[in-house]
């Protein structure tokens, strides 16, 4: 059986998990291609047209796999990872905004809640439903969900220990090479905030990762720090917000400003969508009391006509020029 | 303490349940244009449009010299919950002194809701807060039966006006009404109020009635949704919304043991498209569409703030929906760029398509 799974959205922070799941359960794991025009045209053409431009991406992923004659795609809904905390609206009601629509999909769309404590979402009983629907006992279920999880921490831990998420993906399939130790640049580093699908999809932002590369800019993105710590940087707040990826964000943007171990903040944000209004205000916030420039990058579908490259140049020449000042 | 709140509807209500607690109250204008254009000056350009509208009349309370700002933490998680924390950083930058204190939904925090609680009660007794307490939430429930009986007669009325006009009086007597005695007046009056209006009856087969459903603050506060009850009104419909605050109360205040809400019972319609509670109002979107199906109307509009998250959602499953049940489902997203003419001729065109729909109907 073909399981397609997107490559959009959460699959940049699970996709290891969810992937190896599926060949544990002996399913023919079926990826949808890179963002690409065409996924985004026909995105954008089947969304409603206010809806934020990864959830539009997001169905042209789902379109893409259909044309791949998959059997099911694979969207889970996910509810929580943190007590007291839920996800984005669009997340929890992704499966039924797939199923009801889009044509085609009524019957396709492979689905089960996910509710955790913390990030490890390898507990099998989220899982069971989908056992359910494709005729598998628990036991097995059991089993890949347990391997899936030990694989996802690896990919994690190479996350954390400083790689992109896309090098560790790479890694954790014994693809790609480690780095040398990271001896400390004297350039300049930035704190890189936004929603793994903003940062890592390559095509949507204008390929934001290597142009800081060949800039010689040294960045952090909030899942090469660990959860604890993300969240230690909130705890003062006389309430959080209620979305678990923003309040990571915010934790490490508190962070980022606290810590003054950034010259630089960039926020890359996408068009349209709701919990950045806020979590951009509280970092603007942060931003003034701390002197530390901040930069909010908005993508968006018409990728390639904006001037995100040169908002980038030009933010990165001035933290050269004031820390060169500084010095 | 000169404590003000959130303009929401029928503003009587929460007046009067300060007042009763002997704070002096300061009453935001109704949002006007001025109010709209402070609030986006000083919202996050993407905030979304009920917090931009409540910003500006926030401000405006504040230059009217109200020192406190009570509201509600926001229910079905979404980002009104984090609302009074984002204004009250505004305020604070804006360089008023004022308090905003945020009465969260009681599981989330107990201690600091019973904090805020007692600083409304100030020197009250528990009694008299608790009776302070039923007197305005026997007031919502008459007061909302008056309102949907107001829309229902509206295209109805013989002096064009007479009705809204019926509606302010109605209002007021309600406003005058602070102990039981008077409430009770208060009803007796508005009955008369009512009854004295001339209205001519159509038959059955001509009536249109048109359910309003979606996104609570722009379904109930009418000075930022065009008055689309007034307007439908005028187009000769009769209207019910999907959000009533008697019916926001039942479901969000009073435990479930003691009342079943009728809202509980509209979320179970809506289990079919969206599974689980998502954010917002979007469950009850969906679900009070297929409950007024159920109870025989004859189309729906949706309203949403514009880019309103979990509407969104409920917007990508209307035409599914609408397929489905065969009712005409017209959605309007709304904030301070939407043009009303456009809305407007918008929603002609709707109510001329259900009319023709139900012309060919009987005469087929
Ligand atoms: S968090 Fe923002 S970008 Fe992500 S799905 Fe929600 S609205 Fe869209
Ligand atoms: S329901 Fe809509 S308007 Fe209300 S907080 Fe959420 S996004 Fe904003």
């Amino acid at each position: 059986m073909k399981i397609g799974v997107p490559k959009a959205l959460l699959n940049f922070y699970y996709g290891p998990f969810w992937e190896t799941f599926f060949e544990e359960l002996g399913m023919e794991v079926v990826l949808s291609e890179d963002t690409n025009k065409e996924i985004i045209d026909a995105g954008v053409r089947e969304s409603v047209p206010e809806i934020c431009v990864p959830i539009k991406i997001f169905i042209g992923h789902v379109l893409n796999l259909l044309e791949k004659d998959v059997d099911y795609v694979f969207i889970p809904r996910m509810v929580s990872i943190n007590e007291g905390e839920i996800f984005c609206p669009k997340f929890m009601g992704l499966p039924d905004m797939i199923r009801h629509g889009l044509e085609g999909l009524e019957d396709k769309v492979l689905t089960c809640h996910i509710k955790s404590e913390s990030d490890d979402i390898s507990d099998y009983s989220n899982y069971l439903s989908i056992g359910n629907t494709l005729g598998i006992s628990k036991e097995k279920i059991k089993k890949a969900a347990k391997v899936a999880g030990e694989h996802w921490k690896k990919f994690r831990n190479y996350n954390k220990n400083g790689y992109t998420a896309l090098e560790s993906y790479n890694l954790v399939y014994g693809k790609g090479k480690l780095k040398g130790r990271n001896n400390r640049k004297k350039g300049i580093k930035i704190g890189l905030l936004g929603y793994v699908y903003n940062v890592y999809d390559s095509f949507v932002n204008m390929d934001i990762l290597n142009k800081l590369k060949e800039l010689n800019v040294e960045f952090i993105t909030f899942d090469m720090i660990d959860e604890d710590e993300l969240r230690n940087n909130i705890d003062d707040m006389d309430k959080v917000l209620f979305w678990t990826f923003s309040n990571k964000l915010l934790g490490a943007g508190y962070k980022f400003f606290r810590d003054m171990e950034v010259d630089g903040v960039i926020h890359i944000t996408a068009f349209g969508c709701g919990p950045d209004s806020f979590l951009g205000k509280l970092l603007e916030i942060e931003s003034d009391e701390t002197q530390i420039p901040f930069m909010t990058l908005r993508i968006d579908e018409h990728t390639g006509e904006n001037h995100l490259q040169t908002r980038i140049e030009a933010f990165v020449d001035m933290l050269k020029r004031k820390k060169l000042k500084a010095i | 303490m000169k404590i003000s709140f959130p303009y929401m509807g029928t503003v009587v209500i929460y007046k009067k349940l300060l007042e009763l607690l002997g704070h002096e109250v300061i009453v935001p204008p109704r949002p006007s244009q001025k109010t709209i254009d402070l609030g986006v000056k000083h919202s996050p350009e993407f905030a979304c449009f009920p917090f931009k509208v409540i910003m500006g009349s926030y401000i405006e309370a504040c230059e009217m010299g109200a020192d406190t700002i009570v509201t509600s933490g926001g229910h079905g998680p979404c980002r009104a919950g984090f609302y009074g924390e984002i204004h009250k950083r505004v305020l604070k930058n804006l360089g008023y002194d004022t308090e905003v204190i945020i009465i969260d939904s009681f599981n989330r925090n107990r201690k600091k809701v019973m904090e805020n609680i007692m600083k409304l009660k100030g020197n009250n007794s528990w009694l008299k807060l608790s009776k302070a307490v039923k007197f305005t939430y026997d007031m919502i429930q008459e007061i909302d039966k008056f309102d949907k009986k107001i829309r229902e007669i509206k295209p109805y009325e013989v002096k064009p006006g007479s009705v809204d006009r019926a509606w302010e009086k109605i209002q007021k007597e309600f406003d005058n009404a602070y102990s039981k005695r008077e409430l009770k007046k208060a009803v007796k009056r508005s009955n008369e109020i009512i009854n004295s209006l001339e209205i001519s009856r159509i038959d059955e087969r001509d009536r249109i009635r048109i359910g309003i459903v979606g996104e609570i603050y722009v379904v109930m506060e009418s000075s930022i949704n065009m008055e689309i009850e007034k307007v439908l009104g005028e187009l000769g419909c009769e209207v019910e919304r999907g959000h009533y605050l008697s019916e926001w109360v039942d479901f969000n205040l009073v435990p479930s043991f003691l009342k079943k809400s009728h809202e509980e019972e509209i979320i179970k319609k809506g289990e079919k498209y969206i599974e689980i509670i998502i954010g917002g109002h979007a469950k009850q979107t969906v679900g009070g569409i297929v409950d007024f199906k159920d109870r025989g109307f004859d189309g729906i509009i949706h309203l949403m703030p514009f880019a309103c998250l979990p509407e969104l959602v409920t917007q990508s499953i209307i035409p599914k929906i609408s397929k489905e049940h065969d009712i005409p489902i017209l959605s309007l997203s709304i904030d301070e760029q939407t043009g009303k003419a456009n809305n407007l001729t918008r929603i002609e065109a709707f109510i001329d398509l259900i009319r023709n729909k139900k012309l060919n109907k009987y005469s087929a």
